[in-house]
């Protein structure tokens, strides 16, 4: 009963209050993408020099786990993970939100982060040291098939399209090998480029990737961004209904977002990702999903919020950080003269108990916080005019991209990487499956080159992939993830053909017609500019040394039978009527303008600077996404809204995150 | 709390216009510190230690940033593109900035960059799990000579300085050994723990934070550490292996002469600290004090150390 004593230390007023701040602080840093939990967490890390070491560890922890839940609100409300965490609530969350239904997506959010991080942080009060051991028993091998029971998810996500699905997970695993290799130390298709030796940034990529299409398709119609709400509001207590009906989705997520959180280096997003995967798996309507199906909401953020305690398993008790923000805690309390170890939890007890405790505080204070500021965020979602709406949108994608490493390099890739996405998309070409193969590329690529190395030396390599007992479980799962998608639209149609068949005929012989499709040229186009990226891809490995070049060569085959797979597939189906030629229509060219703006804005700023590139770029979005007329005391109005907003976000950057802003020859 | 309300509203004001200033007012405002690596390991650490020290030495805050990208290269590349007012400093490590622009072009040269104070080192150990069946570095040569390439070694990185000194130890003991890079000292320690490699080439600091869990067989410095009075040195056991990771300080290439001193100064007296002494060697890191004067002979030194080392890896020919 002694750990029950330290609850009350960490119920003192100044331990609250700063839990209560630390969230607050931690859910508006992770709304805004580009601005990660990592970053909030070592700005504030000197001023908990000066505090009592569990103080500082509760501050530090809330806005971690604030952070993590911040990071639905813009999934939810704008397609754009705030955090790497959040990518699978955009699967649901944001066509939830498109259809009406933002404010329940909010609030069913809300819950289930705050029962996943319950979830987890009890894990880390009770089970610390033995589920500790979960991390040591993951080697290079359970690595590896982890990244493929991760990928298999692209069969989910990808139905009735797969081909393409997979085609976009090579060119994502592509993506993720670019740069300096950990493995071999092999600089890798930079092109020659500096900006392309760190390799493509997990952020920067996503938020290009999802959200600047959404930006494009704002632009282009007079629709309003999101439906409104029919009932209005958060809908919590509907939630809560909700939530209690799918009680065993939320504690399963949370369990595999505890287990996956103490993996060092697996993190959140793939929390979020292998727990969509499994609640997806195991519903009665699987179609609905990626469709705004509150199940796929709640399974993501309690898995992610459930990572916060799971994390901080191996940081306490090993001394491994499990994530980027768990490494720099560790660091402060080296810094305070706390030894991390196996020892922690006995000598130091009354610290670590007193931070458990505090982070369940603070994960509970997310619900009435996270309750009011979901409210406020979706209203303003809603009621903000277009005209406002896009330009601050796109102000925050290129501040998110940009404020990862102070680098212009990073926001440029991000709008190129986005109108690509965009056009990809148009083809069937979707992001997901891209962003999975760059999350989940280093991970299977270093798990695979580790594991062969070590098999190899010991001449045991098939047994080293094959045959270790966590290995076999992991592989189980993916191969059911990956078959039964297959086989539940086979069963699908087949009932549908022998209802519309009549019940009469038997089993035997007969054959599901086909899905009539047209042909569809500029897929066969992309694809063939594929199969031209592959042989460069080759070409590329030749000059590497062994073990950097063994996976994009693989990657690189398999990029190019894909998309002669599609090619053929294309040429199979009959010709469909002749398309309509290129419309030059209202929203083609409001969308060609804006990507324009996106461009020059990025391409101008190293130049001119960021706030008067802003600025320009503010005032330009403005009028490309205005359909109304508008009185002049109103354009008056919104232009001195875009002022504030950028200065705001500017001097923000430049003054409390110390960011390096290009100051140009104008400001 | 006071003090945290104090330097936070020093660092929301911290905009100041940048008057000229001579360098024994220097510095009159907080101090950008890039880490070139993401927070957690050795370089973001030892930082942190300095940190804690940073204001009562030189009057002013330091604030850490980390830019993490191509095993540090991203940040060095672009080092010389800051300014040289002596408020952004960044860190620098050996092997790294030699090894990378030898292995490949990373946008830097070694000449490139300025470092003006190299102020501790991380030595290389040999590591093994609890219950390893190697008890001494003795039983591992005897098992490698036997067995060769059948001893498997985890180590932060490829290129690296753990590499270095795997193969260097390969070279002396007369043994093949199989070295397998993983992305960190996090990772590769954890691959030690976990019995997935037999052994480890780590740096001497993850003997302090494992504890019992981990057997350091050896360690790569001059004189045995504080914090393992019991464990012995390459050098007593019949090897020449000394060395590991040092990290220093660096600046712009603009930074005036008398500025480069002045930080040098500001590190030297840091490293002089009696609290900040302590917690580096109970961490197990090695203070070094190459100050500004020393720097030119140390680079030359390690340059030509490390070009020997490139060749041995088959980086160079």
């Amino acid at each position: 009963m002694e750990v029950l004593g330290y609850l009350l230390d960490a119920l003192t007023p100044f331990n609250l209050l700063l839990a209560l701040v630390g969230v607050v602080l931690g859910t508006v840093i992770g709304a805004l993408p580009g601005l990660s939990a990592t970053m909030a967490v070592a700005v504030l890390v000197p001023f908990t020099f000066t505090m009592d070491p569990a103080a500082g560890l509760i501050a530090l922890g809330a806005i971690y786990t604030g952070a993590i839940y911040g990071g639905a609100y813009a999934a939810i409300l704008v397609n754009t993970p705030g955090t790497p965490s959040a990518i699978a609530t955009t699967f649901d969350g944001f066509p939830m939100a498109k259809r009406g239904d933002g404010g329940l997506a909010i609030s069913l959010a809300t819950i289930a982060s705050v029962a996943g991080g319950v979830i987890g942080a009890v894990a880390l009060l009770v089970l610390a040291p033995p589920l500790a051991k979960v991390a040591l028993a993951f080697g290079p091998t359970e690595y590896f098939w982890l990244a493929m029971f991760g990928l298999t998810l692209i069969a989910a996500l990808s139905v009735g399209n797969t081909l393409k699905g997979l085609v976009g997970a090579c060119i994502g695993l592509f993506l993720s090998m670019i740069g300096v290799a950990v493995v071999g130390g092999d600089v890798r298709y930079t092109m020659g480029m500096q900006r392309f030796l760190s390799g493509i940034d997990l952020t920067s990529a996503i938020i290009g990737l999802y959200c600047i299409p959404v930006i494009l398709d704002l632009v282009a119609t007079r629709d309003p961004h999101l439906q409104p709400s029919v009932t209005g509001g958060l809908r919590v207590a509907e939630g809560f209904r909700m939530s209690l009906a799918r009680k065993v989705n939320v504690l399963r997520s949370s369990v595999i977002g505890t287990v996956i959180g103490i993996l060092p280096g697996a993190g959140g997003s793939i929390a979020g990702l292998v727990s969509y995967s499994e609640a997806r798996r195991s519903s009665r309507d699987p179609d609905s999903f990626g469709k705004g199906n509150p199940d796929g909401v709640i399974a993501t953020e309690a898995a992610n919020n459930a990572t916060v305690g799971g994390g901080f398993i191996p940081t306490l008790v090993l001394g491994i950080p499990g994530t980027p923000p768990d490494a720099i805690i560790l660091g402060a309390l080296l810094v305070q003269g706390i030894k991390i170890g196996p020892t922690l939890f006995t000598t130091d007890g009354n610290i670590v108990y007193t931070f458990i405790w505090g982070l369940l505080i603070a994960t509970l204070l997310m619900l009435p916080i996270g309750l009011l500021i979901g409210r406020y965020a979706y209203a303003s979602i809603i009621k903000v005019p277009k005209a406002v709406l896009a330009p601050t949108v796109a102000l925050l994608t290129i501040i998110g991209a940009f404020a990862i490493h102070s680098n212009v390099d990073d926001a440029q890739l991000m709008v190129g990487l986005g109108i690509l996405a965009w056009i990809l998309n148009r083809y069937g070409f979707q992001p997901s499956p891209i962003v999975l193969g760059l999350v989940l590329g280093s991970i299977a690529e270093q798990g695979f080159v580790q594991t062969w190395l070590i098999g190899n030396a010991s001449g045991r390599l098939p047994e080293m992939f094959f045959n270790r007992p966590i290995s076999i479980g992991i592989i189980v799962a993916a191969l059911i993830t990956l078959i039964f998608p297959i086989w539940a639209e086979w069963k699908a149609r087949r009932r549908a053909q022998l209802e519309a068949a009549g019940e009469a005929v038997s089993d035997a012989g007969t054959e599901i017609a086909p899905e009539v499709k047209t042909r569809d040229l500029p897929s066969i186009v992309i694809a063939a500019g594929l199969v031209l990226l592959g042989i460069g891809i080759v070409i590329g490995a030749r000059n590497m040394s062994m073990l950097g070049a063994v996976f994009p060569a693989t990657i690189a085959v398999a990029l190019i039978a894909l998309s002669v797979l599609v090619i053929v597939q294309q040429l199979r189906r009959p010709p469909g009527p002749p398309r309509a030629s290129f419309v030059w229509d209202e929203g083609t060219k409001r969308r060609i303008a804006l990507g324009a703006v996106m461009l020059g804005w990025v391409m101008l700023m190293p130049e001119l600077g960021f706030l008067s590139t802003s600025l320009i770029a503010f005032a330009l979005i403005m009028v490309i996404a205005n359909y109304d007329s508008v009185p002049a005391r109103t354009w008056a109005v919104w232009m001195a809204a875009g002022v504030v907003i950028c200065t705001g976000f500017w001097w923000l950057m430049a003054n409390v995150l110390m960011l390096r802003m290009p100051a140009g020859i104008l400001f | 709390m006071k003090t945290a309300i104090a330097t936070l509203f020093a660092a929301l004001v911290a905009a100041a216009p940048l008057a000229a200033q001579t360098a024994e007012e220097f510095p009159t405002k907080p101090i950008t510190y890039i880490i070139p690596f993401d927070a957690g390991g050795e370089s973001d650490i030892s930082a942190r230690f300095q940190q804690a020290d940073w204001e009562g030495v030189a009057g002013q805050q330091v604030v850490i940033q980390y830019q993490p990208g191509a095993g540090g290269a991203q940040a060095w590349s672009q080092l010389n593109s800051l300014p040289g007012d002596g408020y952004t400093i960044m860190g620098i490590n050996m092997p790294h900035t030699v090894l990378q622009p030898l292995a490949g072009s990373v946008g830097y040269a070694t000449e490139d960059l300025t470092p003006v104070h190299y102020f501790h080192y991380t030595p290389d150990a040999i590591f093994v799990k609890q219950d390893s069946q190697f008890a001494t570095l003795e039983d591992l040569v005897n098992y490698a000579k036997e067995n060769p390439g059948l001893v498997t070694m985890a180590g932060s990185g490829s290129n690296s300085s753990n590499n270095l000194a795997a193969i260097r130890f390969n070279e002396l003991a007369g043994v093949q050994t199989t070295y397998v890079p993983f992305s960190g000292t996090g990772p590769s320690i954890t691959a030690v723990l976990g019995g997935s490699t037999m052994a480890g080439f780590n740096y001497a600091t993850s003997g302090v934070s494992q504890g019992d869990a981990l057997r350091m067989l050896a360690v790569a410095s001059d004189e045995r550490l504080p914090a393992f009075p019991d464990v012995p040195t390459f050098k007593e056991l019949g090897y020449d292996i000394v060395g590991g990771a040092y990290r220093g300080v660096a600046v712009p290439s603009s930074t005036p002469e008398e500025l480069r001193q002045r930080i040098s100064d500001i590190v030297s007296q840091i490293n002089a600290t009696p609290s900040f002494v302590q917690k580096m060697e109970e961490a197990g890191f090695v203070l070094t004090d190459i100050g500004y004067d020393q720097m030119d002979e140390f680079v030359a030194a390690r340059i030509e150390e490390y070009t020997a080392g490139a060749k041995a890896l088959g980086i160079i020919e």
